[in-house]
């Protein structure tokens, strides 16, 4: 930025009288301001705002009380079985026959519903990710759970008479 | 006739405040800033509304990418030695101490491990440049029989006496598919490891849900 030097309007001095140069006080701020902007856009570039968070996740001991596992009440079980193409196939009770077919953004309804209709003791969704499932299905799955307030859940293997039906299901509509 | 007389006017704009501005936002951005070792693979987590902090001390981390490589970290703030030697021995890898310690320093680093236990000693030797240009295969944990992430857990188990680690990370990607998750969990479960922390990204919880209603109760 180039500075025009501005005369000042002084009165002239007689013959003689020697001219004192006057010294600009002012500094070239310039490169200072392109080195401020340059650091900003780099550290612009390189914040992560958004930092991760951590869910917690507590899987249950395979090995331990056998017995304890199929405790879920029939009235109260609310499978839900993740399949291809974010797909969820869910049944109440335990009869996988009954399967019927939503995605995961639809599934919320389908607990919000099931829950409204079931006491909250005896409420247990059973989440069934299959070999086709997608990691980030089961996260939401899991996000679901704490977004509907449902007390307990479980991630367990998917049976393989319901994976079959799952694969019949899946092959009917098309889904690869 | 009277001559309208126009004044020059100077060009110079005074910067101070721009210059203000601009050091505030430098300032700003390089408190917001936190370097963070850059992970070996890039991966993309899903997100969640939950809003806990990632611990960064104390933590046992273990990455899957998109097809499924699974990578290893762990630091805990001090020795690690302890872990190694049991590593080593276990394996009978034979490390000697140079090795051993370019494998804390990878550790400690955060950046992640991911190679077979044959692989390692080798893997080990290569210069820091040949390292980084290396494309680590991942550690075999898909097999259920040759599950190698098991074999760690054991080892870092069996080095700290029994101890289980405080913050056990699990990072995985968008992408992957559930049954690589599903492994990295068994692996840790067949060590009776059973709290997880699973990273993701931050989300907002959905207007009208039962937990959006928690969260803005007055």
């Amino acid at each position: 930025m180039a500075e025009m030097e501005v005369k000042g309007g002084g009165g002239k001095k007689g013959p003689g009288v020697k001219k004192s140069k006057k010294l600009s006080t002012r500094v070239d701020l310039t490169p200072m301001v392109d080195l401020g902007f340059l650091l900003i856009t780099f550290f612009m570039f390189t914040t992560t705002l958004s930092s991760p968070t951590a869910m917690k996740l507590i899987m249950p001991d395979e090995t331990a009380k056998p017995e304890e596992q199929n405790e879920a009440a029939k009235s109260g079980a609310f499978t839900i079985i993740l399949g291809k193409g974010d797909q969820c196939y869910y049944y109440e009770g335990d009869d996988p026959k009954t399967m019927q077919v939503t995605n995961v953004k639809g599934i919320r309804d389908k607990i919000i519903d099931k829950k409204s209709r079931t006491p909250a003791d005896k409420l247990v969704v059973i989440i069934k990710p299959d070999v086709d499932a997608t990691y980030a299905d089961a996260v939401a799955l899991l996000d679901e759970m704490t977004i509907n307030d449902v007390k307990k859940y479980a991630m367990v293997a998917v049976r393989p008479d319901e994976y079959t039906l799952v694969q019949a299901t899946e092959a009917a509509n098309g889904i690869k | 006739m009277p001559r309208v007389k126009i004044p020059r006017k100077s060009t110079t704009v005074d910067m101070t405040a721009m210059c203000d501005v601009a050091f505030l936002l430098l300032t700003f951005f390089m408190l917001a800033t936190k370097f963070k070792p850059e992970d070996v693979v890039k991966v993309a987590p899903p997100s969640s509304v939950s809003s806990d902090d990632v611990p960064d001390k104390n933590a046992l981390q273990v990455l899957f990418d998109k097809e499924g490589k699974v990578f290893f970290t762990y630091s805990n703030g001090d020795e690690l030695s302890g872990f190694v030697d049991v590593v080593s021995q276990q394996q009978n890898l034979g490390l000697n101490d140079v090795e051993k310690k370019r494998l804390i320093k990878i550790l400690n680093g955060g950046g992640g491990i991911g190679v077979p236990f044959g692989e390692l000693k080798q893997v080990l030797d290569l210069d820091a440049d040949s390292y980084k240009a290396f494309k680590q295969p991942g550690i075999p944990a898909a097999d259920s029989a040759n599950n190698q992430l098991r074999t760690w857990i054991a080892c870092l188990l069996a080095s700290n006496g029994g101890k289980q680690p405080d913050n056990v990370l699990v990072k995985g990607d968008n992408g992957a598919k559930y049954p690589a998750f599903k492994e990295v969990l068994r692996a840790f479960t067949d060590n009776k490891v059973f709290h997880f922390k699973l990273v993701t990204a931050m989300a907002d919880a959905p207007p009208g849900s039962a937990l959006w209603d928690e969260r803005h109760k007055k």
